[in-house]
Order: structure tokens, then sequence, then C-alpha cells
């Protein structure tokens, strides 16, 4: 061919337009077929998202316990899982003597005794929809030991919460509140704080009245919801003198052999378990894989819908621009030209699907997080949905891969058009 | 004398429908030398569209040769048959085909895309200016007159600078004074570029129009006459 036309050596871009003015001619079609895309990517995003964030919070959670092994009376290990982590009251409590026993254990590094109990607040309703607010959760310490496990507790600083401190080791009616049960309650140091506990064995709770000598700062964990007292006064208050709910243990070494010798050496008492970190990790895990699992193939079958779309939009498509795609090979376009363009056209339906989907699932991971969070206690605070880059990279890559096989078929069926029987076949304008 | 552009003898194409063998084009020998413009003409079935699919190699003969260019199309292959006629054979159309979505500019520099080569803005107004769509340029298809459409063909055509034009039914979608329009541009292109030009019409006026006139009958031709 002899004319003085450049050389293109890098056609794509007008390739790459080409695609684009032909998605444009049907831009409802087109439009749908990129919604049903993000939708299905936007699902597979959040659920990414759930379960990078999930496991993250209960990594955060179980390293803010300062502990990594805790042993408490015989029970329900679910139950002792999230007790663990967002706080609750054992039905079954352990004697004091054996924090005693356990004390003396060679390969413990600390340890300390937690009564956990709950509280209605003053003057609040019992109303079910009020239950998640009308109770506090309190929390029987002993601050010299607790503070050894968890050693970033501070207090809030600035006007009405300066000069915070830690309760008497015996004081009756001194508590310390945690970030947002002050907020909340909106105490400040100072303040007084009412508190109504039901003695066990007993109907009607007893009123009682505290101080609050310090606000904790925000920490992210169970302890910004709870209300701190001294153990003893916990146990008092709430009639169970002598008993605990967990103890919580740092060892000297943490590793597999260490905590198997130690429970091996506990779980002899009868009434109690050890519970290790790893265990409390898994069981928490445990409790969502199947509603975890139950996402993934729904967003597995609407991932497997919207490709089921592109290639119906892209082969319709395809079937209304036979007459086009003739007259491009009888001007000159290879089967590779025509198999490039349809195949752009598919990709690009995917990709901006991926796009969208995962922009989707970045602004509203909030209101997911909220959903799940109202429909099941998650046993751990803080974010449980967490999309990250790398899970935004993932969904448009994995869009890309279904647009880069989903657009093989029509492609492969335009490419294969003979020019004669597709220009006779169509008709454009 | 130079060998002719387009070279066929015995050139054949038959179809097999259900039991039958149609015989579109049966033996037909036919010379066209550069820069001629010959007409084809016919009644419905004769086989002009099956002759001229051939000499532009989007289909391939049952049997006979033929020469396109100095290249021998006999028995090549549908993607051998596309570099045939990439940048050597332009095409106009019954039917205009052109893409809704694309300026009339998009539209004539589109072969451009598939050929691998830049779209030259000036070369393109010079076209447009040639069939007179410079006014044009920036509209799109539904905008535009039959007349006009076919114009934007015919610039897409020769944008590529083909050394044969081949137009099938070119005014077969155009009213009586368009179609002579068309026509004219023809035979203009045909005088000023030294173009080869070989058109099927239903429309012996317009035939008549060319240098040479070839009429064929059940696949075979009938006549040849000049006209000049």
């Amino acid at each position: 061919m002899d004319t003085h036309y450049e050389k293109d050596v890098f056609p794509l871009p007008r390739f790459i337009a080409l695609a684009v003015k032909n998605l444009r001619r049907r831009l409802v079609r087109t439009g749908l077929t990129v919604a049903g895309v993000a939708l299905a990517v936007g699902v597979a995003v959040s659920l990414g998202g759930f379960m990078l964030g999930y496991r993250g919070a209960i990594d955060k959670s179980i390293e803010m316990l300062g502990f990594q092994v805790m042993i408490m009376a015989k029970g329900c290990p679910y139950e002792a899982a999230t007790m663990m982590l967002k706080g609750g009251t054992g039905l079954l409590y352990l004697p004091e003597e054996t924090f005693k026993k356990v004390q003396g254990d060679p390969d413990i590094e600390s340890l300390t005794p937690v009564f956990v109990g709950v509280a209605q607040k003053a003057g609040s309703g019992i109303r079910d929809s009020e239950v998640g607010n009308a109770f506090s959760i309190i929390s029987g310490i002993e601050s010299k030991t607790f503070l050894v496990m968890r050693p970033w507790l501070a207090f809030k600083k600035g006007p009405g919460y300066d000069g915070g401190r830690w309760f008497a080791p015996a004081s009756k009616d001194e508590v310390v509140m945690g970030y947002e049960a002050a907020e909340y309650e909106q105490r400040k140091v100072g303040d007084t704080l009412y508190a109504s506990i039901t003695p066990a064995g007993e109907p009607n709770p007893v009123l009682h009245q505290f101080k609050v000598v310090g606000v904790l700062e925000r920490t992210g964990t169970q302890d910004d919801g709870t209300v701190f007292m001294p153990i003893s006064t916990a146990q008092d208050y709430f009639k169970r003198p002598g008993q605990l709910t967990i103890i919580g243990i740092k060892l000297k070494q943490f590793n597999a052999v260490k905590l198997r010798d130690f429970e091996a050496r506990w779980l002899k008492l009868p009434e109690v378990q050890v519970v290790g970190l790893q265990q409390v990790k898994n069981t928490l895990v445990g409790l969502v894989a199947t509603a975890q699992t139950m996402i993934a193939a729904v967003a597995v079958i609407a991932v497997v819908v919207a490709l089921i779309g592109v290639i119906n939009t892209i082969l319709m498509s395809v079937y209304e621009r036979t007459g086009e795609i003739g007259i491009m090979k009888a001007l000159g376009a290879r089967r590779g030209d025509i198999f490039q363009l349809i195949w752009l056209e598919t990709l690009m339906i995917c990709l901006a699907g991926g796009i969208l989907g995962s922009a989707m699932a970045a602004l509203g991971a909030g209101a997911v997080e909220t959903g799940i969070k109202s429909l099941a206690n998650m046993g751990v605070s803080g974010s449980i949905v967490r999309i990250t880059p790398a899970v935004i990279g993932g969904a448009v890559l994995g869009a890309a891969i279904l647009g880069f096989f989903g657009g093989l078929y029509p492609a492969w069926r335009a490419a294969s058009m003979r020019p004669v029987e597709a220009i006779r076949e169509g008709g454009v304008a | 004398m130079t060998p002719p552009i387009i070279h066929a003898r015995g050139l054949t194409r038959h179809y097999r429908r259900g039991s039958e063998t149609v015989k579109a084009l049966d033996g037909v020998d036919l010379d066209v030398h550069a820069g001629e413009m010959v007409s084809i003409l016919g009644p419905s079935g004769s086989g002009k569209t099956t002759l001229i699919n051939l000499i532009s190699c989007l289909d391939a003969p049952t049997g006979g040769t033929l020469e396109v260019a100095g290249r021998s199309v006999g028995g090549l292959s549908e993607d051998e048959l596309v570099e045939v006629r990439r940048g050597v054979l332009g095409f106009v159309f019954q039917q205009f085909h052109l893409l809704p979505t694309l300026t009339v500019t998009e539209n004539v520099e589109l072969p451009l895309t598939f050929l691998g080569l830049r779209p030259d803005p000036r070369r393109t107004r010079e076209i447009l200016g040639m069939v007179g769509l410079t006014a044009r340029a920036d509209h799109r298809p539904q905008e535009l007159s039959g007349g006009e459409m076919q114009r934007v063909a015919i610039a897409r055509a020769l944008l590529i600078e083909p050394r044969i034009l081949v137009a099938d039914e070119p005014t077969g979608n155009l009213d009586k004074k368009t179609g002579a329009s068309i026509f004219a541009l023809f035979k203009k292109l045909a005088a000023e570029k030294g173009l080869t030009i070989i058109i099927t019409t239903h429309n012996t006026a317009f035939g008549y129009e060319a240098d040479r006139v070839i009429t064929l009958e059940d696949g075979k031709i009938v006549r040849e006459e000049r006209t000049a």
C-alpha cells in the first residue's frame, strides 16, 4: 500500500475509544450490565472487607486484653470467648481459691482476677428496645495487677477530666469509667454515678451511688464501655463474695507447648476451663465462618449471574452489529482487530462494574458494619469491615479477569463472522 | 500495454442449497485496467453482487482464476483475502454501513484504525471537501440525508487511497437525482484521480455513464459494451 499516512505504532487507544463509543450506543443496557457487575463486586468487596476486618478486630481485641490465657468456670466456650472480648456476665463463677492455687504456677508471669457483672442504669427503662443502653458492664478489678496486663490504660485529660486516678483498693463508692461509658452518661471526674445492682438471690435491685474518680482514654476495646470498681466492692454489691468471673494470665513463655502444659496442669481442677488466645480466636472465627461461607456463596452466584449478563449483553451487541462488523472486515479489519474490539468492550464493562462496585462498597462500609452489628453480636469491639486498597485492587483485578474470560466467546463469534454474510445479514445506517 | 488490475478467467462461484447446486457465477472472463470505470448491469439474481464480492476479495471463488492487483486470490483463506484487500480495495455498499456513534470525520477515518495508520486531519478535510461534506464533518450519520451518508461512505473508501473502488448498488437507496450526483462523483474521481471503479447497478441510465458496461444474466456475461 502506497500512502503518505504515518504508521500508528500504538493503535490501542483508538480501539479503546471505538469500544467506548460502541458501549455508549445503548447506554441503558450498558448501564444496567455495569450495575449488575458493580453489585456483584460490591458484595464481594464487602465480604472481603468483613473477613479481613473481622479477623483484624479479633486480633486487636485479643491483643488489647493484655493476657494470653484465661481461666474461667466450665461452660460454653463460645460464651467464654465473647465474654472475654465483649464483656458480659458468666452464669458460673470460679471460687477465689482457684486464684490462689493458680498463682503459684511457675510458668505465670502475671495474673489478675476479674469479676464481671451487669448493673441497671438508674432511671432507665427496661423495655426490650432499650436493653442495649439500659445496662452497664461493671468490671470488678484489682487495679494494681490489672494495669500490669493493660499498661496502656490512661486517664483522659482536659477540663473536667484532669486529676483522674484509680480508685482506692477497698473503696466502696469510687469508680473509673471507660471513655464511652462516661460519654454516654455525660460524667466527668468528680461527678456522681448511680447504678442499680441486683444482689444474687434477691428479687429487687439496690441503688448505689458512686463517685467518678477517673475517666479513661478511648482504647477501641470493651474497656471503653465498662465501669471499673474494686473487685471486693463488686463481689460485695453483687452478693458473690469470694467468686470470680475470670482470671487473666500472662505466661512467661507463650507457645503451644507451654500452653498445653499449663492447660494440662489446671484442667485437673474440676471447676475450671483454660481458654487460650488462639482458641478464643478460632472460636470467634468459627462463629461467623458459616455465615461468611453463605455470603461468599451468594457473592459467587451474583458474580456468575453478572458474568452471564455481560456475555449476553455483548453477544446481543455483536448480533445487532453484524453488518457493521462485516463492513469493518471489508475495510481491512483482521480477525484479531474485531476480537480485540469486542473483547475490550467486555473488559470495559467489567472494569467499570469493578470500580463502581468497589467504590460503593468502600463508601458503604460503615452502613454494612452497622447492619452486621445490628444483626448479630460479633464478640469484638472496633471496626469489623475493613476495605483496604488491597481488597479493592483484588476486586478490580477479579472483575478484569471476569471480563477477560467473559469476552472470549462473544469476541470469537464476532471475529469468526464472514464479511460477505455479515454485510448481507446486517443493516445499519 | 500494462497488465489488467483485475484479471479473471473461468471465474465460478457455486453454492450448495440442500441437494441443489446454485451457479451464482458460471465461468466469467473479465479484465479491468487501471483507471477504468466499469458498470455491471443485470437483473436481480444475475450474479452482479457475487462477481463484485469475488473481485473485492470478500468471498473466494469455487473455480477459475482471479488476480487482483497482481495477486492471485484463488484458494486463499479468509485471513489471506483480508491481506489482499487491505489498502488496495475501497468499498461502497447499497446500505451505507456508517457507525452511528461516530461523527462523519471519525467514520471516514475508521479504516485507518484497522490498517494501523495515523489519521492526517488535512487529508481527511481534503477528502471531505472532494465529496462536498466539509460542512458536515462533525455531524453524526443520523443527521445526514441518504445522499450525504453515501458520500461519507465514498470518502471512507477513498481515504485509504485504494487502487480499486468497488461499489455495490451505491444508488440503490437513493432517489434519482441524488443517485445521479453520486454517479457524477464517481466519474469525477475516475477522471481526476485515475481510480479504477467497478459499480453494480440496476439503473441502466447510470450504468451507461461508465467507460464500459458488462451485462450479466444467470451468472454469465452476456454483453460487454464500450460507451466512450
